[in-house]
């Protein structure tokens, strides 16, 4: 219902006959299979490539889950090792009193890769289906996901940094567990689930539903 | 009419298939799906095997902290502590490596390494960093796995799997053994004690010990175990040996062996040997016991074999050729009297007496035969000077009895024995202790202690102690006498009183004196008439003083002395009163008083003064003439003082009897102190020298 308001404000390119570059955004004539700007191939919208986005978001999901399981880093001071999670992590530091950190941590590595998870899944629902979301928000939350994808490595960077500073032999020494790995995995494979996203479907479901 | 038209289809476009629109891309979440699960699956299927341990204690165990390890190796780690059902140990358990959990079987065993240190060195070091682990120790087989292990309070003795040999160690006395103690091999270690353990009749000591490969190869029949601990000092025949261990078995104790014969069989694991006390008795012990072809011959005895054991040489021309192997007491009822007598049983060795290779028994018999006949007898003799013990000699002697070698006496062949020639040691030494009682030592000590008594007597009198005390007095006095200001001021003033009556006699030169002067000269004419005629007296004032002489050449010495020592003692007592300290405050206030006459004499009308003084003088002069007359007795009594003093003085002087008496008494009193400081010194030095007086 609100999208059939929106239809009826404004004209998609596809309806005009023309397409849109995803590289740099110039407006081609409808049949042109390379930008006329920037050379880049381009391919008609294709509701076909939403599943290149479930199969990396999969994958992404797949991977967070030994990212949590597994431990993260590996402690090991004066010959004692101790193992800690993420989860784990986050509970020690609010225990310890390390709101300020432990809130950051926890909402770096927990709450900024299930909102991407739950926000790249409702945008390749919201295709499909009738959303609730009009176009222009559903835009605005693509990019504020892909925005934010390459910070949610700031997990990784931490464990890369620790790892390579304390090394201290005996005395102590970090390294890194299966979870680093998974987790840079997951963040990797939702990163490229929001690229494989292409935000004109939201337009042309938009049309569709329009006509 | 129309041909009929076939109905219109409703054809719909095939439905796309799910699978054929399917993208490659799906590919991507399989594999990181199957690489998860892989992950899962290999952690789960690597996760170990949980086995349960059971210790006395936890001390420093703590979950999903403490390792155990193997050889050092982490094969595992601690995941939980608990209680054993009825509290009674406590249980730990651990996750072990997959690939080690076969070989735990019942060999297993299980201890916790903590920081030691012992005689034999530190261990566990590391653990004072690192906290405590577990430290496992199993064969290289695999056998039927066991979840459940008693664990140990310490390392076992041998890992398992070891090579060597595991014997038990039997011995009387415990002290001499002590878990982990090592087991030496001509000072190489080469095993180790198990834990002492009592024998269920309790009247011995077994403990196990386990010999490394390749030394337990020399453990056989013929090996000796002895206590090598500590160090050990013996006296025998051959002098002081001192024997001294590692200092490992010095704190430890340890047990040395060593294969004491050749020819011994091999002996099984967990053979049994016996500890001996030492090296000497473990070889002794071997010597005849081995021999199969030792030869048996007893010797009955009639005198005492105290000091003869088992074990014991028996010597033939000092070179021995068998041992003592029992000492036996044989009631022999030749008669109606019981009578008991000595049977020494003696183990021959036939090779070590000379005889070929090969010889038995009866060329032993024919060879002691023939010696008897000869005049060989068995008899005891003593090892050593300082030693007990006793040896048993083939002798030849040639002035023996006649006896024979009883070949056929049961059950040993009997050889004759002679009265040994011991030398009656301890006769000798009753004599010598009985010489020593019947020395008058008594009366050497009361009288030395008489003599002490009196010296120290004489030390304490009173007199004696109070005598150096008064001379110190008499000197203080005197020195305070010569150091008084006054004193040391009189020269000063009687040159002053010198100086002040010259000027008088200047002044009176000065004056109109000459008329005045003549007169008294006149007057000294008369003086000197009177002085003629008393010049006339002088001869028989000779002879008074010759008299006089004679009278104090005849005065006894003693008295003279005792007078002298009145003289002294008056003289202390004068110098030491208050009057005489006071004498030279007087003598100057009279000087003074002296000078003050003489200024005032100057001062008043001097010729006045002159004549009046001349006058005086005069009479003065006539006074002396009137003295002159007095002069005789005055002249007598002089000479009299002058002999006493001058007898006085004589006996006071340098060689006078007095002080060469004296003299002689100090240098005999000291010489009296020396002697007795020089006896305390040497009695103190050497108390003996009382007894022996040396």
């Amino acid at each position: 219902m609100e999208n059939t308001e929106n239809a009826q404000r404004f004209l998609t390119a596809s309806r005009a006959g023309m397409i849109g570059c995803r590289m740099c955004g110039a407006v081609n004539p409808g049949d042109a299979r390379v930008c006329t700007r920037c050379s880049s191939a381009i391919a008609p919208p294709d509701p076909a490539s939403l599943q290149a986005v479930w199969a990396w978001l999969t994958a992404g999901l797949i991977a967070y889950v030994p990212a949590n399981v597994y431990p993260m880093l590996r402690t090991t001071t004066l010959g004692h090792s101790s193992d800690s999670t993420l989860i784990g992590g986050i509970v020690e530091l609010f225990a310890h009193g390390a709101f300020g950190v432990g809130f950051i941590v926890f909402f770096a590595s927990i709450f900024i890769p299930i909102a991407k998870f739950v926000a790249i899944g409702y945008l390749a629902i919201s295709v499909r289906r009738p959303s609730t979301l009009d176009s222009h928000s559903r835009l605005v939350l693509f990019e504020i996901v892909e925005f934010i994808g390459r910070w949610s490595m700031i997990d990784v960077f931490v464990v890369a940094i620790l790892t390579a500073l304390v090394q201290l032999d005996f005395a102590a020494s970090i390294s890194p567990g299966i979870a680093a790995v998974s987790f840079a995995l997951s963040v990797a494979f939702t990163m490229l689930a929001a690229q494989s996203f292409d935000p004109r479907l939201i337009w042309a479901a938009n049309s569709r539903s329009a006509e | 009419m129309t041909p009929p038209e076939p109905a219109e289809l409703d054809v719909a476009e095939p439905r796309p298939s799910m699978w054929r629109n399917l993208s490659p891309i799906w590919l991507v979440p399989l594999v990181a799906l199957l690489v998860s699960l892989g992950v899962a699956w290999k952690s789960y299927a690597d996760r170990g095997v949980l086995i349960e341990i059971t210790f006395e204690n936890a001390s420093g165990i703590t979950p999903d902290d403490t390792t155990v390890r193997y050889r050092d190796v982490v094969i595992g780690k601690v995941e939980d502590v608990g209680f054993a059902d009825d509290l009674s140990r406590v249980s730990v358990w651990a996750r072990i490596d997959k690939e080690i959990a076969p070989y735990l079987d019942e060999d297993a065993t299980f201890w916790v390494v903590r920081p030691e240190v012992s005689a034999r060195g530190v261990s566990g070091l590391s653990t004072v960093l690192s906290g405590v682990y577990i430290e496992g120790a199993w064969d290289q087989t695999t056998g039927k796995a066991r979840t459940r292990f008693e664990g140990a309070d310490g390392p076992p003795l041998a890992h398992p799997g070891r090579a060597g040999r595991r014997i038990t160690l039997r011995t009387e006395d415990g002290r001499m053994v002590s878990e982990g103690a090592p087991v030496l091999f001509r000072g190489i270690e080469v095993g180790r004690l198990e834990r002492p353990r009592l024998t269920v009749s309790g009247d011995s000591i077994v403990v196990d010990a386990f010999i490394e490969a390749p030394h337990d190869r020399r453990i056989n029949s013929a090996t000796r175990f002895w206590d090598s601990s500590g160090f050990s000092v013996s006296i025998g025949a051959s002098g002081l040996s001192l024997d001294v261990d590692s200092i490992a078995s010095l704190v430890a104790g340890g047990i040395e062996f060593d294969t004491v014969f050749k020819g011994g069989r091999p002996v099984s694991s967990g053979a049994v040997f016996d500890i001996y006390p030492d090296e000497a008795t473990a070889r002794r012990t071997a010597f005849a016991r081995s021999r199969s072809g030792g030869v048996e011959v007893a010797v009955a005895f009639d005198e005492s074999v105290a000091g003869l054991t088992n074990g014991a040489a028996v010597k033939l021309g000092g070179v021995t050729v068998g041992e003592v192997g029992s000492v036996n007491a044989v009631i022999e009822n030749e008669s109606d009297e019981a009578e008991v007598r000595l049977v020494v049983k003696l183990l021959l060795d036939p090779a070590l007496m000379g005889l070929p290779q090969g010889a038995g028994e009866d060329e032993v018999f024919d060879f002691l035969e023939q010696a008897v006949t000869n005049g060989m007898r068995a008899r005891l003799a003593s090892s050593g000077l300082f030693s007990s013990e006793l040896f048993v000699e083939l002798v030849t002697l040639e002035d023996a009895d006649p006896a024979e070698f009883q070949r056929d006496a049961e059950p040993f062949p009997l050889l004759p024995s002679a009265p040994s020639d011991l030398p009656d040691f301890t006769a000798t030494a009753e004599g010598a202790l009985e010489r020593i009682s019947n020395l008058p030592i008594e009366e050497l000590i009361s009288q030395a202690v008489d003599t002490l008594a009196s010296i120290e007597a004489l030390v304490s009198d009173e007199n004696i102690r109070q005598a150096p005390q008064a001379a110190v007095a008499l000197l203080q006095d005197t020195r305070a006498l010569v150091s008084d200001p006054e004193t040391q001021a009189l020269p000063a003033e009687l040159r002053a009183a010198v100086a002040d009556l010259r000027s008088i006699m200047a002044e009176l030169e000065r004056g109109q004196a000459v008329a005045n002067l003549t007169a008294a000269l006149e007057q000294g004419s008369t003086i000197t008439a009177n002085l003629a005629a008393t010049s006339e007296e002088l001869p028989a004032l000779v002879d008074e003083f010759r008299a006089l002489a004679a009278k104090a050449n005849a005065l006894e010495a003693e008295e003279l002395i005792r007078a002298a020592n009145q003289l002294l003692s008056s003289a202390d007592a004068l110098i030491g009163t208050d009057d005489a300290r006071a004498l030279p405050g007087a003598m100057v206030e009279a000087l003074d008083e002296v000078r003050a006459t003489l200024a005032s004499l100057r001062e008043g009308e001097l010729v006045d003064n002159a004549n009046a003084a001349m006058a005086s003088a005069r009479s003065a002069a006539e006074a002396v003439s009137a003295a002159t007359e007095d002069l005789p007795s005055l002249t007598a009594r002089l000479e009299r003082l002058l002999a006493q003093s001058e007898a006085l003085l004589a006996d006071y002087g340098d060689n006078s009897t007095f002080n060469t008496e004296t003299l002689s008494v100090l240098r005999e009193v000291k010489a009296a102190a020396q002697a007795v400081s020089l006896l305390a010194r040497k009695i103190e030095r050497n108390p003996n020298s009382l007894v022996f007086g040396k």
